[in-house]
């Protein structure tokens, strides 16, 4: 399924900026390297507390790394200096956060447009492309509310297609539905499915919970406790469309939880 | 006040309104109460100490029909306004320019702060001595006085700005110029607004006593004439006057806050 590699972790490491007159700080993140493929779901699984964010930050480069290298298609991220970061690898990478991070004074549309408008591609067919969207997560009607007015689910809807409208090749998701109740939580897996099925886009998706893992990813990565180290790779072949409410009953997921489970111990 | 609305909500439409006219009519009664105490007061103290509070709205009238009035209104208007724009855009600029120099920000901060004690209006002999007595010593006291809290809203407010929100601005390709103007500008508004409600009536009152000390117009200048002639009643209804403005302004303001705030989940200005 992985084809070329789109994007390679290499060694990568992080620890925080040491504090005048204490130990230096343990390390985060220590050599650490992975590659993702064009058009790949990958899922990546780890305890909390395992430095998952961290990792995402540093890919999308809002973070920078105290060693080690993100190379995408043939450029090498500067990403150990501060100074030289470049978030979002000029719009290539795009991140959905923990937090949806809407800007409360913008209403829905204007928020999904945010991304589109500071590029400069704000046109019809974009606005219509971001109408699109709205459609299909469920958001029409609420193009005039503003974030406090929305629920929990859609704001996360929201800030999802607020980074798909501008079709970035790669997105990292940072437990973009951790906070969600499990029916909403649910249909936004499956949301997210459809949604991807319809571009393939590459995605990297952190997650700390191995059922979300599973339905999902291509492959899951499972991480150990910090200093994060890859504990286990696996390839999922649940073959897809799949179904996220049923996935549970598929012959592959029982063994693969256990073996992932018995992994993050 | 949001407390209390809400609280009306849940009961009978009905007693909402009776309660709506209660508040009201406690207000009128109020305002009789405090012009009644006014005016024994000014019977028992006599007019040389407290004016009457009829020959006040009476000089208002008068002054308004000649167009004195309207004249020394408009001269304090002015140099409120000019004061206002000058020390608004300082205190506005500054602290943008400031974000882009951390290492700098932290040289002059205390200084700055320090300078916040300073006594604007024991400053303005020398305002005098160098800048002359036309318009200029009382445009730095105006502009001097709007400068600070403005200076120290928009300060705190840039320090508070979610970071969050300029990293994802950052990632999806918006340019430092836009994520000031959007962003930053955005999230500070409400400290914005805050300062504009110390700030506005304190332009008018540093343009007042400018007045009193330069020049020979404006309602500052109409009050100290007055009291320079044992003329009480022109001194109260320059009070009068000068408070109605700074009342009028005041509304204006909230109304402007409603509108450019009316994203915020609850009403959180203080209402004047």
């Amino acid at each position: 399924m992985a084809g070329q590699p789109l994007l390679e972790i290499h060694d990568l490491s992080k620890r925080f900026a040491q504090r005048a007159g204490r130990e230096p700080p343990p390390w985060v993140i220590q050599d650490l390297s992975f590659t993702v493929g064009e058009g790949e779901f990958l899922t990546i699984i780890g305890p909390s507390g395992s430095g998952k964010t961290t990792l995402l930050n540093m890919i999308a480069q809002i973070d920078s790394a105290s060693g080690g290298s993100v190379r995408f298609q043939s450029q090498i991220a500067p990403i150990a200096d501060p100074k030289a970061l470049n978030p979002g690898l000029s719009c290539q990478i795009g991140y959905v956060t923990q937090e949806d991070n809407l800007l409360p004074w913008r209403t829905t549309l204007r928020n999904v447009l945010f991304p589109l408008e500071v590029q400069g591609r704000l046109n019809d067919e974009t606005r219509a492309h971001a109408q699109m969207l709205i459609r299909a997560v469920g958001l029409a009607g609420f193009e005039d509310h503003y974030p406090h007015e929305l629920s929990g689910g859609m704001r996360k809807r929201a800030s999802l297609i607020r980074t798909l409208v501008y079709d970035p090749p790669v997105i990292l998701m940072d437990e973009p539905f951790g906070a969600l109740d499990a029916q909403t939580r649910a249909q936004l897996q499956e949301d997210l499915l459809r949604l991807w099925d319809l571009g393939r886009k590459t995605i990297v998706f952190v997650t700390h919970d191995i059922a979300e893992a599973i339905a999902l990813g291509d492959r899951t990565l499972v991480l150990t406790r910090a200093p994060a180290r890859i504990a286990g790779e696996h390839k999922i072949t649940i073959p897809r469309p799949r179904d996220i409410r049923g996935i549970m009953t598929h012959s592959e997921f029982g063994p693969l939880y256990q073996r992932i489970r018995a992994e993050l111990q | 006040m949001t407390s209390q609305d809400t609280a009306l909500e849940l009961t009978q439409p009905s007693r909402l309104q009776r309660q709506y006219y209660a508040v009201i009519a406690g207000r009128i009664g109020l305002a009789l109460l405090l012009l009644a105490a006014w005016k024994t007061g000014a019977d028992r103290a006599g007019p040389v100490y407290v004016a009457d509070p009829f020959q006040v709205i009476e000089r208002i009238f008068v002054d308004t029909q000649s167009g004195v009035l309207l004249r020394h209104i408009y001269v304090t208007l002015r140099l409120s306004a000019m004061g206002f724009a000058i020390g608004c855009f300082f205190g506005v600029a500054l602290p943008f320019l400031l974000r882009r120099m951390p290492r700098l920000t932290n040289a002059v901060e205390p200084y700055i702060m320090a300078s916040v004690g300073v006594p604007k209006y024991a400053l303005v002999p020398l305002f005098i001595l160098w800048f002359g007595i036309d318009d200029a010593p009382k445009l730095w006291l105006v502009g001097l006085l709007v400068f600070y809290p403005i200076f120290i809203a928009v300060f705190a407010g840039i320090r508070n700005v979610d970071r969050r929100l300029i990293n994802m601005a950052r990632i999806v390709g918006a340019s430092e110029t836009k994520i000031s103007r959007e962003v930053i500008w955005n999230s500070l508004l409400p400290f914005f607004f805050a300062a504009l409600k110390i700030a506005l009536p304190r332009a008018v009152s540093a343009a007042i006593i400018g007045e009193f000390l330069v020049g020979n117009e404006g309602l500052g200048y109409m009050i100290e004439y007055s009291r320079q002639n044992f003329d009480t009643t022109g001194v109260f209804a320059g009070i009068v006057v000068a408070t109605a403005l700074v009342l009028v302004i005041n509304a204006m303001l909230v109304e402007v806050d409603r509108r450019f705030n009316a994203w915020r989940p609850t009403e959180r200005h203080m209402e004047l």
